[in-house]
């Protein structure tokens, strides 16, 4: 003869599951981005061109712009040719493309850059080649890196969503001009 | 002098009082169940959240990383931390820089940065070994956490420095800007 037992309803204790839970909610607070980080894709900085580049030159004419910033302002190149380079040179090494909007400002400075006009001179080019999508940056030894990144915006155009393109497979919007990126050493 | 409405009134609280004065005293408890389901969709949201990022960047102190308009989410990659104070890979500061924000001139050869060389390359060796070992193709991506005021001639160096380590691919991380 078997003994009968009373079922007894047991309550779980939820307290230390509780506890674990309240610690855990400021540690993925802390753990969280306050900020919502983005990335800019660049390629990497040129030191010389490879027999390869120089044979693929030959074969195609690409645009080849280029964009070299300045302490006083941008110089704007496209096929070697400087743009508002005085008649019959390929470069003018006294003045700029585009001249700083805001002239006499220190370096740290970064509004001191008409980005504005960068943008619209990106614009010109990219309506006589729809096709192209890269730019070569480069720059001073001096110039902050905050500088670069709004270049490349201005370059890639400021209304330009690439999220689409880069994460649903969709093509990369009009509006987007130059976003490939080269950033080349001691290039201009 | 009191109205017959308050001795009606006075006299049913006592009969009130009588009443209680033979029951038990009852025992209070807590509700825990309707707590612990708010806490647990917050902890689910926000481990969601620490989950759908795949790297976490977390600037050193005093780095101000850029804004941009760039909305292209972060890609897995390795961080390396450049600021107006020193390079710092891997939780480890590589190389200090000095008071005019460029790299200390005993870790640079040319635009070779030592230190971050050596770290560098025996990362992409473990990186490479890992990805062999899953059968899968290595991406071999820097995401530099560069500072709003650091120099192109520094930038320029870690970029060489982690080309000559094998990476491939860069990324430039920054603060999006609404807008």
């Amino acid at each position: 003869m078997g003994k009968k037992f009373e079922e007894e309803e047991i309550e779980a204790n939820l307290l230390p599951v509780m506890n674990i839970m309240l610690l855990l909610i400021p540690a993925l607070l802390l753990a969280m981005e306050i900020a919502r980080m983005a990335a800019i894709a660049v390629s990497p900085p040129k030191f010389a061109a490879t027999a390869d580049q120089k044979q693929d030159e030959k074969q195609e004419k690409p645009l080849n712009l280029k964009v070299f910033i300045m302490e006083d302002g941008y110089r704007v190149s496209a096929s070697g040719q400087q743009a508002g380079a005085e008649a019959g040179k390929s470069a003018d090494s006294n003045s700029p493309t585009i001249a700083l909007a805001k002239p006499g400002t220190p370096l740290d400075d970064y509004d001191r850059y008409d980005y504005a006009s960068l943008g619209s001179e990106a614009r010109k080019y990219k309506d006589l080649f729809p096709h192209e999508t890269v730019v070569t940056i480069s720059a001073e030894n001096s110039i902050p890196m905050q500088v670069l990144i709004n270049t490349m915006d201005a370059m890639r155009g400021l209304d330009c969503k690439m999220m689409g393109a880069m994460t649903a497979g969709e093509e990369v919007p009009p509006e987007c001009m130059f976003w490939q990126a080269i950033v080349e050493a001691g290039a201009g | 002098m009191t109205t017959e409405a308050e001795q009606a009134f006075i006299a049913r609280k006592a009969a009130k009082r009588e009443g209680r004065r033979g029951m038990q005293e009852e025992k209070a408890i807590l509700g825990m169940t309707s707590l612990m389901d708010a806490i647990t969709i917050i902890v689910t949201y926000l481990l969601k959240n620490y989950g759908s990022d795949p790297v976490v960047i977390a600037p050193t102190q005093g780095q101000k990383v850029p804004l941009s308009k760039a909305d292209t989410p972060i890609q897995d990659g390795v961080p390396i931390y450049v600021s107006e104070r020193a390079i710092t890979f891997a939780e480890k500061r590589v190389v200090q820089m000095d008071e005019t924000g460029q790299i200390d001139p005993a870790a640079l050869q040319g635009h070779l940065i030592g230190p971050l060389y050596d770290l560098l390359a025996e990362e992409a060796d473990k990186a490479k070994q890992m990805s062999e070992g899953k059968g899968e193709e290595w991406e071999g991506r820097i995401i530099l956490v560069g500072d709003q005021n650091l120099k192109f001639s520094v930038l320029v160096d870690v970029m060489y420095t982690a080309g000559r380590a094998e990476f491939r691919e860069y990324a430039f991380c920054v603060v999006q800007q609404n807008g």
